[in-house]
C-alpha cells in the first residue's frame, strides 16, 4: 500500500512541471500541454484519494475533469488558431494588446 | 513559428515553478503524519468499471458508495457539445469575416462572400422558411 | 376610531406636498402653484383647527413617528421625529397655519397680479417654509426643533432673496442666513449639551429634560452629568447656549441687524416670516422648553433684561425711518423683545397671549404695507405718500385697526397682551429686582411705539397725497383686500382670549380662557402646564400699588396713557395736510438713530478685527482639510498609475504572479497554521 502523501508529492511534482512549462515557453501549444499536465495532476490527487476513502466519487470525478480537458483544449486550439490569425505566431508573449 | 529553444525563452520565471514545488512538498511531508494507515481502499472483487457506471447514471448497484452523476453527465454532455461548436467557430474565422466553412453544410451552395452582405442586399430571400 | 391627532403629520406634509408640486410642477400649474400652496394650508388650518378642538375635548397627545438613530451603550441616546400636542402647540398650529393660508391669498394679488417671474420658486419656498415651521412646532424634542429650526432659517434664505437679481436681496438673505446662523451656533452646542447632561432632549414626560431638570435642582442628579458643575450654574449655562438661537432667530439684541435687512423679500414672505415663522419660532422655543428656563433665575433675569432693551432700543429706531417696511421691521423686533421680557418675567401666558395677537396685527399690518406698495408701483417711501385714506378705504381701516393693536390701544388686541406683560414684569419686579429694569424699558417703549405706528398711518394715509402715484393708486383686488379684513376683524377682536384686567376687577370668573387653556384646563400635558412653571419658578407676586385689583388698573392706565401720549404726539406732529421732518429736533441722536445706533458698523469692525482668527481659519481648511483630500486623491492617483502597470498584458507574466502569490500565501499559512 502506497502512503497517501506519495501521491501528493507525485500530483504537485506533475502540477509544477506543468507549471514551469508555462513559466518558461512561449509557444502557445506548449502552453496547452502544461495545462493539461497541471489538470492530470489534480486527477491523480482524485483517484488517489478516491481510494484512500474507498469512495468512488473521487474516481467519477476525474473522468468528468478529463471530458473538460478535452473541452478546454478544444477551446484552446481555437484560440491558438485565432492567435496566429491575428498575430501570425503562437508566441503567446507577443499577444500583449490586452493591457491598461 | 517559434523556435521555442533554450535561447528564445527565459528559464528564470521556472524557479517560481520549482520553488512553489519546494513549497508544496514541505506542506505534504510535513503533514505525512496526520494521514490514518492503511487506506479504506476498495473492496475485494468489486468491478471498479461497473460502480463507475452505475454512479454516473444515479443507478443503486454498486456495492462502493458514491454519488449519483447524471445531471453531472448531462451538463458536461452539452458543455462538449458547446466547446467542439465554438472550436469550430474560432477556427473558421477569416480574416474579412468571410466563412470558410471546412465542414459541410447540409449539401446547400456555399455562399460566396459576406453571408450578412448576402442577406441584405437580395429582397427575394428575405424571411420565409428557406 | 380616528381621532384628530392621527391627521398631525398631515398638517405639516400638506405644505411640504405643495413645495414639491409648485417646485416640480409649478410652471404647468393655473396661477404658478399658487391654489395649490392655497389648498394646501388652508387643509393644514382646517386639520389643526381639529386638533384643536380636540385639545380642548381634553386630550393631548405625544407620539413618537420615528426613531431615525438609537445608541449603543450604558446610556444610550435615542434620536426620534414624533409630535407633541398640548394647548401652546395646538394654538400655534392655527396661528401659523391661518398666515400662510392668509399670506398665500395675499401673494396672488402681490405676486401674480404683479406680474412677477419665477413664480413656482415663490410659491415652493412657501410651502417649504410653512412645512418647516410646522414641523417645528409640533416637534417633541429638542433636536428635531433645532432640525426645523434651520429649515426655517433656510426657507427665510430662499426667500429673502427671492429677487436675486437685484443687488439688495441676495445681501440681505446672506446677512440674515449668517447672522441667525451665528446664534444657532450656540443653540447647536447647546442642543449638544442637553444630550450630554440628560441623555434625552424630550421636551415632555417624566423622562424629559425639563423634569430631569427640575428634580436635579431638587437634589436627584442621578443619571445627569452635569461636568462638575453646580446643576442650577450648568442649567444656566446650558439654557443660555440654546438661547443663543432664540436670539438669532427672533431678532433680539445684539443679533437683530438681519432683520431690517430681510425688508428686501417679498411682502407677504415678510409677513409670513414675523408674523408667524421664522421670528416666532424663537419666542416659541423659549416657551416650548419653559419648564427649563424657569428653573434658573439668571437665565430668566437675562431673558427679561434682553427683551426690554431690544423692545426699547428697536423702538426707538423705529420713530426715523422712512420707508413703511422699515418701520414694520423694527416694530417686530421691539413686540418680540416685550415677549422675550414676559417670558423671562415669568409671564408665559402673556408671551403666548402676545405672540398669538402680534401674529394677527403684524401680518395685518405687513399685508397692508404689501396692498399700499401695490397701490404706489413698489414705492415704499412714506414721504411719497399721503392721502391714501380715501383712495384705499379698506386698506386704511385695517391697517388703522392693526396699528391700534400695536400701539396699545383698548380695546384693540395689543393692548390687552402689552399690558399683561408689562404687569406681570411689574408684580414679579418685588422678588427680582433686575426685572424692574426690564418693565421700565418696556414702558418706555410703549410711548415710542405708538408714535411711529401713528406716524406711520398718518403720513401713509392722512394729508395731502405727496406724489403723483399717490394721486393715483392702483386699485387692489379682492385677493389683498379678503386676507386684510379677516386680520382686521382679528386685530380688533383677539384681545376677547384673555381679559384678565376684566375679570380681576369686576370679579367675572372664567373669561381668562388663554389662561385656562395654557393651565391644561381642557386637556394638556403634566409638567406643561402655565400652572406648574409658576410654581416651580422663581418669582413671587408683590403688588406695588396695594391691592391687586389697584394694581392691574394703574399699570393699564399707565401703559395706555402712554400710548396715547405717543399717539398724540404723533398726530400733532404729522397728522396735517402738508407734513414737514421733524427729525432735525433730535440734534445728534438723529444720526445715531439714522444709522441704528451704528449696529451694522460695529459687527463689520467686530468682524474685521476678527480677521486673523477667521485668515487661520482658512489656512487650515485650505492647507490641512483640503491638502487631505487632495492628497488622499493624489495618492491613489499615482499610485493606480503604478500599479496599472503590472497589468502587461503578457501571460506569462500573470502566471508569474499567480504563482508566486500562491506560493508567498501557502508559505503564510504554513507558517500561520503550523504546517511545516
Amino acid at each position: 500500500m502506497v502512503p497517501p502523501e506519495y501521491y501528493l508529492l507525485l500530483s504537485s511534482g506533475l502540477f509544477c512541471i506543468g507549471l514551469f512549462g508555462i513559466l518558461t515557453r512561449r509557444n502557445a501549444l506548449y502552453f496547452l500541454m502544461s495545462v493539461e499536465l497541471m489538470l492530470n495532476a489534480a486527477n491523480i490527487n482524485l483517484v488517489a484519494f478516491s481510494f484512500y476513502w474507498g469512495n468512488l466519487t473521487g474516481q467519477t470525478f476525474a473522468l468528468f475533469a478529463i471530458a473538460l480537458a478535452a473541452a478546454e483544449v478544444a477551446v484552446g486550439i481555437g484560440i491558438i488558431l485565432a492567435l496566429y490569425r491575428n498575430f501570425g505566431d503562437v508566441d503567446v508573449m507577443q499577444a500583449a494588446t490586452m493591457r491598461w | 513559428m517559434t523556435d521555442d529553444g533554450p535561447d528564445s525563452s527565459s528559464r528564470k520565471p521556472g524557479l517560481a515553478a520549482i520553488a512553489l514545488f519546494g513549497v508544496l512538498a514541505a506542506v505534504v511531508l510535513g503533514s505525512a503524519s496526520g494521514f490514518s494507515d492503511p487506506a479504506t481502499g476498495f473492496p475485494a472483487g468489486e468491478s471498479i468499471i461497473h460502480n463507475i457506471g452505475y454512479a454516473l447514471f444515479d443507478i443503486d448497484l454498486g456495492e462502493i458508495p458514491s454519488e449519483g452523476f447524471l445531471a453531472a453527465f448531462l451538463i458536461i454532455a452539452i458543455a462538449l457539445d458547446v466547446a467542439l461548436d465554438s472550436a469550430v467557430y474560432l477556427a473558421k474565422q477569416e480574416d474579412e469575416g468571410t466563412i470558410v466553412s471546412a465542414l459541410t453544410d447540409g449539401g446547400q451552395d456555399i455562399v460566396d462572400g459576406d453571408v450578412a452582405a448576402t442577406d441584405e442586399t437580395d429582397e427575394t430571400n428575405r424571411g420565409g422558411d428557406r | 376610531m380616528v381621532t384628530a391627532f392621527d391627521y398631525v403629520p398631515a398638517i405639516v406634509l400638506l405644505p411640504f406636498v405643495s413645495f414639491v408640486v409648485a417646485l416640480f410642477l409649478g410652471k404647468y400649474l393655473p396661477k404658478k402653484g399658487a391654489y395649490g400652496g392655497i389648498a394646501a394650508t388652508a387643509g393644514s388650518l382646517l386639520l389643526s383647527i381639529w386638533v384643536l378642538l380636540a385639545v380642548r375635548s381634553g386630550s393631548a397627545h405625544q407620539e413618537t413617528y420615528w426613531t431615525w438613530a438609537e445608541g449603543v451603550g450604558a446610556q444610550p441616546f435615542t434620536l426620534e421625529f414624533g409630535a407633541l400636542i398640548d394647548p401652546l402647540s395646538a394654538l400655534m398650529l392655527v396661528i401659523v397655519t391661518l398666515i400662510a393660508t392668509l399670506v398665500h391669498v395675499f401673494s396672488l394679488g402681490y405676486m401674480n397680479d404683479e406680474g412677477e417671474r419665477d413664480l413656482p420658486r415663490y410659491y415652493a419656498g412657501l410651502g417649504l417654509f410653512t412645512a418647516s415651521m410646522l414641523g417645528f412646532v409640533i416637534a417633541d424634542n429638542l433636536l428635531m426643533a433645532f432640525m426645523f429650526f434651520e429649515l426655517v432659517g433656510l426657507c427665510s434664505f430662499l426667500l429673502i432673496g427671492f429677487h436675486f437679481r437685484q443687488e439688495g436681496p441676495p445681501s440681505a438673505a446672506k446677512k440674515a442666513f449668517l447672522v441667525t446662523r451665528f446664534g444657532d451656533y450656540f443653540f447647536l452646542v447647546g442642543v449638544v449639551a442637553v444630550f450630554a447632561t440628560f441623555g434625552t432632549a424630550a421636551f415632555s414626560g417624566a423622562e424629559s429634560f425639563p423634569a430631569l431638570a427640575e428634580s436635579a435642582i431638587n437634589g436627584t442628579t442621578e443619571g445627569i452629568n452635569t461636568f462638575g458643575f453646580e446643576p442650577t450654574t450648568w442649567f444656566t449655562i446650558v439654557g443660555l447656549l440654546v438661547l443663543g438661537g432664540v436670539i438669532g432667530k427672533s431678532a433680539q439684541f445684539p443679533l437683530h441687524t438681519w432683520l431690517p435687512d430681510a425688508m428686501e423679500g417679498p411682502t407677504p414672505v415678510s409677513a409670513l416670516i414675523h408674523a408667524a415663522t421664522m421670528v416666532a419660532a424663537g419666542v416659541y422655543l423659549v416657551a416650548r422648553m419653559y419648564g427649563f428656563y424657569v428653573l434658573t433665575p439668571t437665565t430668566m433675569g437675562i431673558i427679561a433684561l434682553v427683551g426690554g432693551f431690544t423692545a426699547l432700543f428697536a423702538a426707538t429706531m423705529g420713530i426715523v425711518k422712512e420707508e413703511l417696511k422699515q418701520v414694520l421691521a423694527y416694530s417686530t423686533i421691539s413686540q418680540y423683545g416685550y415677549m422675550m421680557l414676559a417670558l423671562g418675567s415669568g409671564g408665559y401666558v402673556a408671551a403666548v397671549f402676545h405672540l398669538t395677537t402680534h401674529a394677527f396685527f403684524k401680518a395685518l399690518l405687513f399685508l397692508g404695507a404689501g396692498s399700499v406698495i401695490i397701490a404706489m408701483h413698489h414705492n415704499e417711501n412714506m414721504w411719497d405718500m399721503g392721502g391714501l385714506k380715501n383712495k384705499m378705504p379698506v386698506t386704511y381701516w385695517t391697517f388703522l385697526a392693526g396699528s391700534l393693536a400695536l400701539a396699545g390701544i383698548f380695546p384693540f388686541a395689543g393692548f390687552w397682551s402689552k399690558d399683561e406683560i408689562l404687569y406681570e414684569a411689574l408684580i414679579h419686579a418685588g422678588s427680582e429686582p433686575l426685572l424692574f429694569a426690564g418693565y421700565a424699558m418696556g414702558l418706555l417703549a410703549v410711548p415710542v411705539t405708538a408714535f411711529y405706528t401713528f406716524r406711520m398711518v398718518f403720513l401713509t394715509f392722512h394729508g395731502n397725497a405727496r406724489s403723483e402715484i399717490a394721486r393715483n393708486p392702483e386699485p387692489v383686488r379682492w385677493n389683498v383686500k379678503g386676507p386684510l379684513s379677516v386680520l382686521g376683524v382679528l386685530a380688533a377682536v383677539t384681545g376677547v382670549i384673555n381679559m384678565v384686567p376684566v375679570q380681576k376687577v369686576l370679579g367675572l370668573e372664567g373669561i381668562d380662557y388663554l389662561h385656562r387653556w395654557l393651565d391644561n384646563e381642557w386637556g394638556g400635558i403634566e409638567g406643561l402646564s402655565s400652572h406648574h412653571y409658576a410654581e416651580i419658578g422663581p418669582y413671587s407676586s408683590t403688588y406695588p400699588f396695594g391691592t391687586e385689583v389697584a394694581t392691574v388698573l394703574a399699570g393699564a392706565a399707565i401703559s395706555l396713557a402712554l400710548a396715547l401720549v405717543g399717539l398724540g404726539l404723533a398726530w400733532k406732529l404729522y397728522n396735517v395736510a402738508e407734513p414737514v421732518e421733524h427729525t432735525a429736533k433730535l440734534g445728534g441722536a438723529k444720526e445715531l438713530l439714522y444709522n441704528n445706533y451704528y449696529q451694522d458698523e460695529f459687527q463689520v469692525w467686530l468682524a474685521n478685527r476678527t480677521r486673523g482668527v477667521s485668515g487661520n481659519a482658512d489656512t487650515f481648511d485650505q492647507g490641512v482639510v483640503d491638502g487631505v483630500v487632495n492628497g488622499v486623491s493624489s495618492v491613489s492617483l499615482v499610485s493606480g498609475d503604478r500599479i496599472k502597470r503590472i497589468q502587461t498584458g503578457v501571460v506569462g507574466n500573470y502566471a508569474l504572479l499567480l504563482t508566486l502569490s500562491l506560493t508567498a500565501l501557502l508559505v503564510a499559512f504554513a507558517i500561520l497554521g503550523g504546517w511545516f
